[in-house]
């Protein structure tokens, strides 16, 4: 059985930036086994598969360790710029049925928007181990559903900040969120992943449900620009829609291609 | 410009084991920036560029982060990329690199590669590896590149759980574990925390260590071996006084083309 396959940078502004993703158009659905396998095999996180139903597309995120997720913004951006550019889909939105329930996808030119909830967080002490693992102390701490959100004073901080991955092995967070005030845009951050393979992921999509009502407050903005200051680089747009936000950016595509695998290819 | 490109798992006949690796034939060299930041963008541990020079190729191997020296999954993959995509006829591909000349020899679906045999010596295990390993070896021996232990049995190699953390501290490139097999002359399983890699899934260079000495240890020129990572590798291998010979099969999983700007 033969499969296209695209990799896809997603939330860059070009090649070789933003975070990778794949993206794999199905006629129905493959083995759990199989979609594994698949995601290992491509070791990008993380590659998206849908089918497309009568409702809209259902869309299925594996990470590269062969998990599902709930929710995979950049690949949900991959795949939209797929369908738009790749897969003759000639609407201006796309609507996917996902284990996060329905999302949609609006193309305004050469960009996507996708549309999230926003995140609930609270202001906490910065943790002890925390504060151990940061080579500069943050100005303010918080607490979000999955993640810690730390600000700095300013940009110079964010590229400075060498965490020490050995002393960040929390496990009750998935991630930290560093961010401050950008020099020629809105807001920087990075996005660091303690308990991860990867340490640092280059374009987090959902790091801004967080990021976007706080700095929408702090500056007094609906719209905003950002950059996520990672090796690669992430670029977004975002705009504070009261209890939703919209998160937009571009993407380019790197591969096409075709993969050939049997029903019974498992590990 | 556009460029082909096929993800080809190495020293396996069956997709989704072996060692992933990417080839990508060229015309005339990218800058070795571009070649690497292709490397980075694949996200696997090799990926080899290569051009036709005359009647040879000349190839290059890279990492993520750099160019290496020698790599024997990809310069496999890229011989079955030669015969099985390009429509390279002949036995032999002859492959210029940084290592000097390597020869491919291609024998039905089996592709033989040539190296130059590990020198190694019995040493002390050293203390933080025994604190590393849960399992004690009953030797220990040091390449020039690596530690190599030998263990009683496939199952101590299988059950092993190094802590890397501690592993990481042993100053070599990596440690070569390694016992008799049930179904295969011998198994072994490579760790490389210090250079960055917890655990190798399948490793030609290590067998310039494990070739020598398990010919030695059985009698034998010719032997099976497979490397039990979570992928699995399968190595044939014939020991030719100072060289190895380590020859293996591949599958494709994709051909494709990216876009380079």
């Amino acid at each position: 059985m033969k499969l296209r396959f695209y990799h896809v940078d997603a939330f860059a502004e070009k090649l070789f930036s933003g975070n990778p993703a794949g993206v794999c158009p199905l006629d129905k659905w493959l083995s759990d086994d199989l979609l594994k396998a698949i995601a290992m095999e491509n070791n990008l996180s993380e590659t998206a598969f849908f089918v497309k139903e009568a409702e809209g597309y259902h869309i299925r995120w594996l990470t590269p360790g062969g998990l599902e997720v709930n929710l995979c913004g950049h690949a949900t951006l991959a795949t939209s710029h797929v369908l738009f550019n790749h897969e003759g889909f000639t609407g201006d939105e796309i609507q996917y049925i996902s284990r996060s329930g329905i999302l949609k996808v609006r193309k305004n030119e050469d960009r996507l928007t996708l549309n999230f909830p926003v995140d609930e967080y609270e202001r906490v002490k910065t943790p002890a181990e925390l504060a151990i693992a940061l080579n500069i102390q943050p100005r303010e701490c918080y607490r979000g559903k999955n993640d810690y959100m730390v600000v700095f004073e300013k940009e110079e901080d964010l590229k400075k900040l060498k965490p020490n991955f050995t002393g960040l092995n929390m496990s009750e967070a998935v991630g930290v969120i560093c961010t401050a005030k950008g020099n020629s845009v809105d807001y920087v951050s990075r996005y660091l992943i303690p308990t991860g393979t990867i340490n640092e992921d280059p374009a987090t999509g959902s790091a801004h449900t967080t990021l976007t009502p706080y700095w929408s407050g702090v500056l007094n903005k609906k719209e905003m620009t950002c950059v996520q200051l990672s090796e690669r680089k992430g670029y977004f747009r975002c705009v504070n829609l009261g209890d939703r936000i919209e998160i937009s950016g571009k993407a380019r595509t790197y591969l096409k291609g075709e993969i050939n695998i049997e029903e019974n290819d498992t590990h | 410009m556009k460029l082909k490109l096929y993800r080809v798992d190495a020293f396996t006949d069956k997709l989704f084991s072996g060692n992933p690796t990417a080839v990508c034939p060229l015309d005339k060299w990218l800058t070795d920036d571009l070649m690497r930041t292709i490397a980075a963008e694949n996200c696997l541990s090799a990926t080899a560029f290569y051009i036709k020079e005359g009647d040879n190729f000349h190839i290059r191997w890279f990492t993520p982060t750099l160019e290496l020296d020698l790599n024997g999954n990809a310069t496999l993959a890229t011989a079955h990329v030669l015969v099985n995509h390009l429509g390279y006829s002949g036995t032999e591909i002859n492959f210029n690199s940084r290592s000097g000349m390597l020869k491919v020899k291609k024998q039905d679906d089996k592709f033989t590669i040539n190296f130059p045999a590990d020198e190694y010596e019995r040493v002390k295990n050293p203390a933080e590896l025994s604190i590393a390993l849960s399992a004690r070896p009953m030797e220990c021996y040091r390449g020039k590149a690596d530690y190599m232990l030998v263990y009683g049995s496939e199952q101590e190699i299988v059950n092993l759980k190094p802590n890397f953390r501690t592993m990481a501290m042993v100053d070599s490139r990596g440690i070569i574990v390694t016992a008799p097999g049930s179904q295969t002359d011998f198994v072994s399983r490579f760790f490389a925390p210090h250079s960055g890699i917890n655990e190798d899934y399948v490793t030609g260079s290590a067998h310039a260590t494990l070739v020598p000495y398990w010919a030695q240890k059985l009698g034998k020129v010719n032997m099976s071996a497979m490397q039990l990572s979570s992928r699995k590798g399968y190595l044939n291998c014939t020991f030719i006084g100072e060289r190895v010979e380590l020859s293996g099969k591949a599958v494709t999983y994709l051909v494709g083309e990216i876009e380079t700007e």
